[in-house]
């Protein structure tokens, strides 16, 4: 089969492969930032017993390849629970790489949000007070775009990972680009032996964190009508 | 203080809930498939065993077999696309039923999995750059060669039982990948899949195969302790007295290789 024969098969299998990769992509945005703020304020609270639970589970997480955290999660409840939740279909694979990932982003996001919500100096949660403002509302009103404004290039730089690490979950068999890529060197769809649909999928990828890149860029620009 | 509280609560929630707990009651393996009601296939894409036709269905002569013995059970079948060097996990994770994708009968697969009897022979192979081919006739002058294998199949074994200096890697197709980029001299990979993988027309065509190592046969592997393996081999002496194996068999090619 000549090149020419083989791209559009290759193309669309790699699209759908990066149909996967994007899906997990932004169902882990979708979990792991609103997750990781509460994971933040945990890790803050002056309640000692809940801080420290917490900060031993950041530190579980932080501490353990991603890798290994998709087989816990995939391959524990059948193992050693003998219920095995996910099941064997390519659905059960995608919730187990979502929830893994979820936990995974959530906690160094967390890390993030807290050094952006300390970092806005003291004395202006004080004139809050002053001002008869409760705690939330000093969050809401004071300190929370303040902190957006300086996590945005720690989280681009977490977010463009994440893009990356998607390809992590081919481990427990999911089906994004690489492992779309991948197919082809032993043989899928009447294609076998090539190993240039592996190296393309790179393309993919810097496409995508280009945009990404762009788009935070902007934010940036944005945000930047106020000084802290 | 409020806020923090339900914080508190909601933090303890998600702990108690990661903390969960089922156990299965004892039930044969058989008993558990048809209640379950669908027998779930573990596969990779190997052809002519198993792969996908232009509409994404699971197609080849293992995969056809497969949906022959759900019928025989009465049960539905899914074919579940896994990471082959995690079978053993998987089926005892019940995430899979069996791994059924031209498994060689190696000691790790008789020791770990219970194993119908042999279905099909195979070969392990010694693929070389074509244009050193001359010179790597037998097994021992490839001794001094650099190996590539893939971590956990037939052909690592037989880089071990032959002494040869070796190096894991993911797949048979990477073992191929690692000879075409000169990181190893040679690579061991299955007969069938060298048929199908190097040569004209791949991008491996100054690849080939010269040395068969051994001769070995394929399996169908369920989890420890099944007995589903035995009522696989009732089905398939049945279907071979009925011919239906025969004809299955040249519809794809692989007539030579079935074990009567």
């Amino acid at each position: 089969m000549s090149f020419s024969e083989q791209f559009p098969i290759v193309f669309n299998s790699l699209n759908v492969g990066f149909l996967q990769t994007l899906k997990l992509f932004f169902i882990t945005l979708a979990g792991s930032m609103p997750l990781g703020l509460l994971i933040s304020f945990g890790s803050m609270s002056r309640f000692k017993p809940l801080s420290a639970l917490t900060r031993t589970f950041v530190w579980i997480i932080r501490g353990t390849p991603l890798m290994l955290q998709l087989l816990v999660v995939y391959y524990f409840p059948g193992l050693v629970f003998h219920n095995p939740i996910w099941g064997g279909g390519e659905g059960g694979r995608f919730l187990a790489s979502a929830v893994a990932f979820i936990v995974n982003y959530s906690c160094y996001f967390s890390e993030i949000y807290r050094g952006g919500i300390q970092g806005v100096p003291y004395g202006q949660q004080e004139a809050g007070q002053v001002l008869g403002l409760s705690k939330t509302q000093i969050f809401f009103k004071i300190t929370l775009l303040q902190m957006i404004k300086r996590i945005v290039p720690p989280m681009s730089n977490e977010i463009i990972t994440l893009v990356k690490d998607t390809s992590l979950a081919r481990i427990i068999a999911l089906q994004e680009i690489i492992w779309a890529g991948e197919g082809f060197m032993k043989g899928s769809q009447g294609i076998s032996g090539q190993i240039w649909p592996l190296f393309f999928t790179g393309i993919y990828y810097l496409v995508f964190s280009g945009i990404l890149t762009v788009l935070f860029g902007r934010l940036e620009k944005k945000l930047d009508y106020f000084k802290t | 203080m409020k806020m923090k509280k339900i914080l508190a609560v909601l933090m303890a929630l998600i702990m108690v809930v990661t903390c969960f707990a089922a156990c299965g009651k004892e039930k044969t393996d058989l008993q558990y498939v048809k209640d379950k009601g669908t027998l779930i296939v573990g596969v990779t894409d190997f052809a002519p065993m198993d792969y996908k036709d232009a509409d994404g269905n699971w197609i080849g002569f293992d995969a056809d077999l497969a949906r022959e013995f759900a019928k025989y059970l009465g049960v539905e079948i899914q074919f579940s696309e896994i990471k082959w060097g995690n079978k053993i996990m998987e089926l005892d994770g019940k995430s899979i039923d069996c791994a059924w994708n031209g498994m060689t009968l190696t000691d790790e697969v008789l020791n770990s999995m219970a194993c119908t009897k042999a279905y099909c022979t195979n070969a392990q192979v010694i693929v070389v750059a074509a244009d050193k081919a001359e010179q790597y006739k037998t097994a021992k002058a490839c001794k001094d060669l650099r190996f590539a294998v893939e971590d956990g199949s037939a052909g690592e074994e037989q880089a071990e039982a032959n002494g040869f200096k070796y190096t894991e890697v993911d797949t048979q197709a990477s073992a191929l990948l690692e000879v075409a980029g000169g990181t190893c001299d040679a690579a061991i990979i299955d007969l069938l899949m060298a048929g199908a993988l190097i040569g004209e027309g791949t991008s491996y065509a100054n690849l080939t195969y010269t040395v068969s190592l051994n001769s070995e046969e394929y399996g169908v592997g369920f989890r420890k302790g099944s007995d589903l393996a035995e009522e696989f081999n009732k089905f398939f002496a049945e279907k071979t007295a009925s011919g239906e194996i025969a004809k299955l068999a040249e519809k794809y090619g692989v007539q030579e290789a079935i074990i009567k």
